[in-house]
């Protein structure tokens, strides 16, 4: 379950690495439109939600520290708050559709906020992997409880 | 503060509010005593700012706020009850609060995502799945931060969970029965409407037209875009016959702003089959409404008319006297159009600018140079016209406005977002500060023609989740609905029908009903002073209520939609049909 686990956290980090890949495409894609970033929208509303239940999952499963399952599930708020982040700056138009100071500074926040979240999934696959390879001098074998209710 | 802005604040409020629970739950759990304070007091303090907004948006209409008061506060509230006392507290360690935060977090988290996931109608089965959903998280953090609940307490936590959650999905499941469209209808006959006087051929297909001297792959009428302008007299018969070439998602020719005949309103699935490759449709209307109005596809309506497939129809009650210029704007790949014209006018000629706003989104014109009126407005002229000066106006997708003045012996010039399209000679105005002309307070008035209503509908927008389809989608709504679930409105003939269209979500929503003109009587609570107005597009802004209303007098089965058309692709569709 542990191996499992580094498994599914190095998928969500992948997953987070294309993410900015789309970010990327959407910005450069001619003619700007709202298509642009349609790979960009899927990934963060959809796969990316989807994996990092699962990470929690596995790490629920695999008996980790609360810590990393807190950190584990962390990312599902980030993403949340990402998507309202790209919904106020897009709301946050002048008269005519077109940015406004405010809301540009808003859409900077989007990029932040996708930092921090990298980093949070950095943090546990690190964690992941530590768990599923425990320095193997003078440490006494893991007792792994099973069969215990989850 | 406007209401869209509130709408806007109270969602920020609402996230600093749980991010604030969820903080203080983490920190506590990693022992970190004041941070967890700090925390909950912020979101102590988010609360209660968001119990000012959510009273703010409930008097400017309960559709703003129901789910807030019915669902948010009351967890909220909970969190508050739960997590405060404990924090008050001075317990030996401190992640016996842990839990007590957390719960508030994840009520606080959960009355977020009920707002933004599927806000309006307030529902029982959205609030208790939201239920399940805090209950659930509680338990599992419970157990995982090891302070085990005790037995009783585990158990009543499933089973309010498990009853929570079969009863939410219960309810959110049920259908509501949504009694669709019905699609097995043949499409009617052209009625007919005598010899036709003006006839054209519309050829769609790809092509790669220049913009600002780059090729530019398009879809287009004849091959060109805008497609060609189509001019008639009233009184004239139009024939447009409308061919194929190679568009192999197919085509339509809807009038927009021209209220024909239901079986020549070119609504793919509702009035006629789309117009595949190879096939042709004949068009046959009498012109009797004169005024600006255009045409475009309303097949994949969304693609289509981006990429090209639209154009002016003009109808005159006379001869051209002076000058008559139409002005679509358009952006194609990016590009604007159309391209900037300049013209000398000789001074004391009276100039017509007809503006079309063939976009998405709003635009927003303005003339230097002289002083002009609005004459008309989506093809309906106005009473009492007054003449403006250094004002813009900004056109709604899908509208159009007349601009009428003499022209001077200086030059004229009209910018469209700070961009001269059209001008007459050298002009350097900076338009970017001008007042915008509302046209709900311009013109003479004129007494409502009705004072009863037979029919009232209330449309409310937004966003939210749509389970419905084969994929999941975040689709635009209608009353918590997309289409095609959305319920058709049923009118009898001769109805005079009222609608209420709210605006819940943060982005504008330009309305566009099919088959009729709607006379604006309110926005916001303010009733409409000026000329009477008869839209068949209009801006539904973020937080406005439109309160509009019009007779049915055109049977048929109308699309009624929002006419940014990525939004209605995204489900804001529904139809209006006579019983």
């Amino acid at each position: 379950m542990r191996k499992a686990l580094v498994i599914v956290t190095t998928v969500l980090l992948v997953a987070f690495v294309l993410q900015f890949v789309f970010a990327a495409v959407g910005a450069f894609t001619r003619p700007a439109g709202d298509g642009a970033y349609a790979l960009h929208s899927v990934t963060g509303m959809a796969v990316i939600p989807a994996l990092t239940l699962l990470t929690t999952l596995f790490a629920v499963l695999a008996k980790a520290p609360g810590r990393l399952i807190g950190l584990a599930i962390l990312p599902l708020g980030l993403v949340v708050v990402q998507g309202l982040i790209a919904m106020l700056a897009n709301a946050s138009t002048d008269a005519a559709g077109a940015s406004t100071p405010f809301g540009l500074t808003i859409a900077g926040l989007h990029a932040l906020n996708g930092i921090i979240a990298v980093h949070v999934v950095v943090s546990v696959h690190q964690a992941a992997r530590k768990l599923a390879h425990p320095v193997p001098a003078d440490t006494t074998p893991v007792t792994v409880r099973e069969g215990e209710p989850a | 503060m406007t209401v869209g802005s509130l709408l806007a604040a109270d969602l920020v409020i609402a996230v600093l509010a749980a991010a604030g629970w969820l903080g203080g739950g983490a920190a506590s759990a990693a022992r970190r005593r004041p941070l967890a304070r700090g925390l909950a007091a912020v979101a102590l303090l988010a609360t209660v700012v968001r119990a000012i907004t959510i009273t703010a948006l409930a008097r400017a209409g309960w559709w703003f706020a129901a789910e807030k008061v019915l669902i948010a506060a009351p967890l909220s509230l909970a969190a508050v009850l739960v997590a405060g006392p404990r924090l008050l507290r001075t317990p030996g360690d401190p992640r016996s609060v842990a839990v007590p935060l957390l719960f508030a977090g994840y009520a606080n988290s959960a009355a977020l995502l009920v707002t933004v996931l599927h806000g309006y109608p307030a529902s029982a089965g959205a609030g208790l799945l939201a239920v399940a959903g805090v209950v659930t998280a509680t338990a599992v953090s419970w157990r995982a931060l090891n302070a085990r609940p005790s037995r009783a307490v585990s158990r009543a936590a499933l089973v309010v969970a498990v009853a929570a959650l079969v009863t939410g999905t219960g309810l959110a499941a049920t259908p509501a029965a949504a009694p669709a469209v019905p699609h097995d209808h043949e499409y009617r006959e052209a009625r007919t409407v005598g010899e036709p006087t003006r006839r054209f051929t519309l050829t769609a297909g790809t092509a790669t037209v220049s913009v600002s001297g780059r090729d530019v792959a398009a879809w287009a009428f004849n091959g060109q875009v805008p497609g060609p302008e189509l001019t008639a007299t009233v009184g004239d018969v139009l024939e447009v016959t409308l061919r194929n070439r190679d568009i192999a998602r197919g085509v339509t020719l809807h009038w927009h702003g021209y209220d024909v005949p239901n079986s020549q309103d070119g609504v793919p699935g509702v009035t006629q089959a789309a117009v595949l490759p190879g096939q042709e449709f004949v068009y046959r209307f009498r012109a009797d409404q004169a005024g600006t109005y255009w045409y475009h596809t309303h097949a994949v309506s969304d693609v289509g008319v981006r990429k090209g497939l639209y154009g002016v129809l003009v109808v005159r009650p006379a001869p051209v006297t002076g000058v008559d210029v139409t002005v679509p704007v358009h952006t194609l790949s990016g590009l604007p159009l159309p391209a900037p014209r300049t013209e000398p006018v000789e001074a004391g000629t009276p100039v017509r600018l007809r503006l079309v706003n063939t976009d998405s989104t709003t635009h927003r014109y303005a003339l230097a140079g002289a002083p002009f009126q609005v004459a008309a407005i989506d093809g309906s002229d106005l009473q009492g016209p007054t003449s403006l000066v250094d004002t813009a106006v900004l056109i709604p997708a899908g509208g159009r406005y007349d601009l009428v003045f003499t022209a001077p012996a200086t030059p004229v010039a009209l910018f469209v977002d700070g961009r001269a399209v059209y001008s007459t000679g050298p002009v350097a105005t900076a338009t970017g500060a001008w007042p915008v002309l509302d046209p709900l307070t311009y013109g003479a008035a004129s007494p409502a023609p009705w004072s009863r209503f037979d029919r009232e509908f209330t449309l409310v927008l937004d966003r939210g989740l749509d389970l419905h389809g084969l994929l999941p989608r975040y689709a635009h709504t209608v009353n918590g609905a997309a289409d095609p679930d959305i319920p058709p409105q049923v009118v009898r003939p001769g109805d005079i029908v009222r609608f209420t269209i709210v605006n819940r979500s943060l982005v504008v929503h330009p309305w566009h009903l099919h088959g009729h003109h709607v006379l604006v009587l309110s926005r916001n609570g303010e009733p409409a002073t000026g000329s009477p107005l008869w839209l068949d597009s209009f801006d539904v802004r973020p937080g406005d209520v439109w309160v509009v209303a019009f007779r049915a007098d055109n049977p048929g089965m109308w699309a009624n939609h929002c006419h940014n058309l990525a939004h209605a692709d995204a489900g804001m569709t529904l139809h209006l049909m006579y019983s």
